[in-house]
C-alpha cells in the first residue's frame, strides 16, 4: 500500500498503488437542477458503444432517480452500509475510511458482487417520490419536504481507481494523456474483482465475451477534441466534459476547475468512498440536505448556496451558457462584455454566445400592418 | 507477512514431500479418461493445498485442502488424474456465476532448476495447463449463446445480424465481431474453448494463453467429488519438457467456483511437489 494525496478528502490515504496523476484528467460536471432523465444520454451511449451481445442490460451511462433507484440494485446503499460511520472533520477533511482503508487484509476493498438479476431492473425507483404525498399538501419551501432527483452516472474515469487496484491481472490501465481508465479487452480474463471492487459498480461483465466492460469515456472522440457522446447529446445541456487540475493546479479559466475548485459549485459524488471521482455534481437546490450530504460531503450546502446567487454572477452565468453549445472540449473561456467564449488547447475560439439573450418587447398591434399580432403560429 | 508465509510453507513442506510416481502403462491415456482401468495401476499421492497467500485479492479460507493426484505416461502421452472435494457443480455462465476449476503447473524447460513455485518469475517460466469446467461445457456442446444462457432473453436484433443473407449485403463475422471488443481483440477468452488452456507465465498478472493445442482434459462431478484427467505430450517444446526416468515438478491449484472463487482466488500448493516419471 502507498500514501497518496485525496483532495476531495483533505488528506492522505492508502492505496494499492503510487500516486501518478495523468497529464490531463478527463471529467464531467453535471448540473442536476437541470436533469429531466430523458434518457437521452443512456440512449447515445448504448446505441454507440453496448448494442453487442452480452450487453443486452450493459448502460455504460445510466439515469437513476434517487432516493429510490438505483443500477444496480441498491448499489450505493450496500457499499455504504459496509464501509460504517463516515464522519467529516470541521475543517472539511474526511475522518471515516476509504473503501480501501477499511478492506480486510485479503482485499483491496470494501467491496460486494452485485447479483445478475440486480443488473436487470435499470429503470426501478424512477420518479418515485422519498415520501408519501399527502392529500392537500403542496410544495411551499425550499429543500421540499417530499423530493426526488435525478442522478446521471457515467464512469468516474477515478484518479483511484479501484477496479485498476483490484485487478490480479493487471488488465486495467489509467491512460497518462487524458487520465480515462480502460479495461484492457485483450488481456481481461473476466475475472470480474473489478465488478466486485468498483463502489460505483461501473464495471461490467459480458457473459458472451466472457470479460468485463466499462465506459471508455468516449476516448476515439477526445482524442479529436470533442466531447463524449452522452455530452454532446445531452438536449437539457445539463453537462460539460473537460480536464480537471487538482486544486493546486486549478486555473480559473479553465471551465471544469471555474465550476469545481473556484465557485465551488459542482462536488464529487461519495468522495468519502476514496477514488477521487471526477465527475461532479451541481446539487439539486430541492432535495434533502442529509441526504444530499451523504451523497456529496459537507461542502453541499455552500455549493447550493453560490448556486442560488448566480444571476448576480455574470462569470459563472456565462460559463453556464456556453455548456451545451458546442461539441468540442473547451479548454479555456472568458466572459467579456456581455459575451462567453469557448476556446480550444491551442487558444483558437471554439463558440461566442451571449450571457442573455436580448429581449426585445413588441406591442400587440402592428401599427404598420394595422393587424393584431399573437402567439398562434 | 512474508514471515508469516514462510512460516506457513515450511507446515506444507512435510504434506507435500510424497512423490508423484508416473507409472508406464501400454495404453495411451491420450483421451484423458477418468474412468480408464489403468487408473488402477497409479499409486496415489495426497497433495496438501491452502488458500492463496500471496496475491490480493485472495480467498479468506482454504476452500480446498487436498487433491489426490495420480499419473501415467506410455512414453509419448502424460496423464494426471486429480480428485478433490466439491459439493457442487459450478460451471459459470450468467452474470456473478464462476466456475470449479484446476491447473497442473510444470517448470518450463526441463526443470533441473525449478522456478518460483507462485507462477514462475522473469525469464523463469512456468507450463501451465488450466481446465475449467466452463471450458468443458465449450468442448462438449460450443460455447453457450445468449438465449442458452437467459432463455427467456428478448432482442429485437444485434448489430448486423440479418434474417436473410440477401439482407446481410456482404456483412461477415470479422464485421460483426467489432460489436464484441473482447473477440475483435483476439482475446483467447471470448471464443470457445477446448477444455484446457495451456499457459505461460512468468510471474503474477503475466499468465498469457498459448496458440495450439497439445493437451486434453476431462472431468466428471459426481457424489460431492471432481475427478479430473489432463493429458499431454511429455515433450512440448518450448514449454515443460518431460522425459521417462527423469524427474522434474509439478504444482496445482483448484477453484471452486460455488464459493465464488476465480483468478487469484484459489487454493494452491505452496511448494512444488517431485515427479518421478518412469523409466518402464
Amino acid at each position: 500500500m502507498s500514501k497518496v494525496k485525496n483532495w476531495q478528502l483533505k488528506r492522505e490515504m492508502e492505496y494499492a498503488y503510487d500516486e501518478a496523476r495523468p497529464k490531463k484528467q478527463w471529467a464531467i460536471v453535471f448540473d442536476l437542477n437541470k436533469c429531466i432523465a430523458c434518457q437521452t444520454c443512456t440512449l447515445a451511449c448504448k446505441t454507440t458503444w453496448t448494442s453487442g451481445k452480452g450487453q443486452e442490460y450493459m448502460f455504460w451511462n445510466n439515469v437513476e432517480t434517487k432516493p429510490w433507484g438505483g443500477y444496480p440494485l441498491a448499489w450505493d446503499l450496500k457499499v455504504l452500509e459496509q464501509l460504517g460511520r463516515q464522519d467529516w472533520g470541521k475543517n472539511g477533511s474526511y475522518e471515516g475510511k476509504t473503501i480501501f482503508e477499511g478492506a480486510a487484509a485479503n482485499e483491496r476493498a470494501v467491496h460486494f458482487h452485485p447479483k445478475d438479476e440486480d443488473w436487470m431492473y435499470p429503470n426501478i425507483g424512477e420518479d418515485d417520490c422519498a415520501g408519501q404525498v399527502d392529500s392537500g399538501g403542496h410544495i411551499g419551501a425550499l429543500p421540499h419536504d417530499k423530493w426526488f432527483f435525478y442522478l446521471p452516472r457515467t464512469c468516474a474515469h477515478c484518479t483511484y481507481p479501484a477496479c485498476l487496484a483490484a485487478c490480479p491481472r493487471k488488465a486495467i490501465y489509467k491512460r497518462e494523456e487524458d487520465g480515462i481508465v480502460l479495461i484492457d479487452q485483450s488481456r481481461c480474463k473476466g475475472y470480474g474483482e473489478c465488478v466486485r471492487a468498483c463502489p460505483y459498480k461501473k464495471s461490467m461483465y459480458n457473459p458472451y465475451t466472457r470479460t468485463s466492460e466499462k465506459c471508455v469515456g468516449c476516448y476515439p472522440a477526445v482524442e479529436e477534441g470533442l466531447q463524449p457522446q452522452c455530452v454532446v447529446n445531452c438536449i437539457g445541456k445539463i453537462r460539460v466534459m473537460g480536464f480537471i487540475n487538482p486544486p493546486w493546479k486549478a486555473r480559473d479559466d479553465n471551465p471544469i476547475d471555474y465550476l469545481v475548485h473556484k465557485k465551488g459549485l459542482a462536488l464529487p459524488y461519495y468522495p468519502q468512498l476514496g477514488l477521487e471521482p471526477n465527475i461532479y455534481y451541481i446539487p439539486p437546490i430541492h432535495a434533502d440536505r442529509a441526504y444530499l450530504q451523504q451523497m456529496f460531503g459537507p461542502q453541499v450546502d455552500g455549493a447550493i448556496e453560490r448556486y442560488q446567487q448566480l444571476p448576480s454572477d455574470p462569470v459563472a452565468q456565462g460559463l453556464l451558457t456556453l455548456i451545451g453549445s458546442t461539441d468540442r472540449i473547451i479548454h479555456r473561456f472568458s466572459v467579456e462584455k456581455q459575451r462567453a467564449r469557448g476556446f480550444d488547447e491551442w487558444g483558437a475560439e471554439l463558440i461566442s454566445v451571449p450571457v442573455t439573450e436580448q429581449l426585445i418587447e413588441r406591442p400587440a398591434f402592428d401599427e404598420k400592418a394595422q393587424a393584431v399580432r399573437n402567439n398562434t403560429p | 507477512m512474508t514471515r508469516l508465509v514462510l512460516a506457513v510453507a515450511a507446515l506444507w513442506v512435510g504434506a507435500a514431500l510424497a512423490d508423484v510416481v508416473v507409472v508406464k502403462i501400454s495404453q495411451s491415456p491420450a483421451a484423458a479418461d477418468p474412468k480408464a482401468t489403468y487408473w488402477a495401476q497409479a499409486p496415489v499421492t495426497e497433495v496438501s493445498l491452502m488458500a492463496q497467500p500471496m496475491v490480493v485479492p485472495r480467498p479468506a479460507v482454504t476452500t480446498t485442502a487436498q487433491v489426490k493426484v495420480q499419473a501415467v505416461h506410455d512414453g509419448k502421452t502424460i496423464a494426471f488424474r486429480l480428485t478433490w472435494a466439491d459439493s457442487e457443480l459450478s460451471a459459470a455462465g450468467r452474470l456473478g456465476e464462476f466456475s470449479d476449476a484446476a491447473a497442473i503447473q510444470f517448470p518450463a524447460g526441463n526443470g533441473e532448476a525449478p522456478p518460483v513455485v507462485m507462477m514462475g518469475s522473469k525469464d523463469h517460466p512456468v507450463h501451465i495447463f488450466h481446465w475449467r469446467a466452463q471450458y468443458q461445457r465449450d468442448l462438449e456442446q460450443g460455447k453457450p449463446t445468449m438465449k442458452q444462457l437467459y432463455p427467456n432473453v428478448s432482442i429485437d436484433m444485434y448489430p448486423m445480424e440479418f434474417e436473410s443473407a440477401a439482407a446481410s449485403n456482404g456483412v461477415t463475422e470479422r464485421d460483426r465481431e467489432r460489436y464484441s471488443p473482447g473477440r475483435s481483440e483476439g482475446n483467447p477468452q471470448s471464443y470457445a474453448k477446448s477444455g484446457v488452456d495451456e499457459i505461460i507465465a512468468e510471474g503474477f498478472s503475466t499468465s498469457s494463453v498459448q496458440q495450439g493445442h497439445q493437451s486434453a482434459g476431462r472431468a466428471v462431478w459426481e457424489n460431492g467429488q471432481w475427478t479430473l484427467v489432463i493429458a499431454r505430450a511429455l515433450a512440448l517444446e518450448g514449454g515443460s519438457v518431460l522425459a521417462p526416468g527423469q524427474s522434474s515438478f509439478v504444482a496445482f491449484a483448484i477453484w471452486q467456483g460455488g464459493a465464488q472463487e476465480v483468478g487469484s482466488r484459489k487454493s494452491v500448493t505452496m511448494t512444488w511437489t517431485a515427479l518421478q516419471v518412469a523409466a518402464r
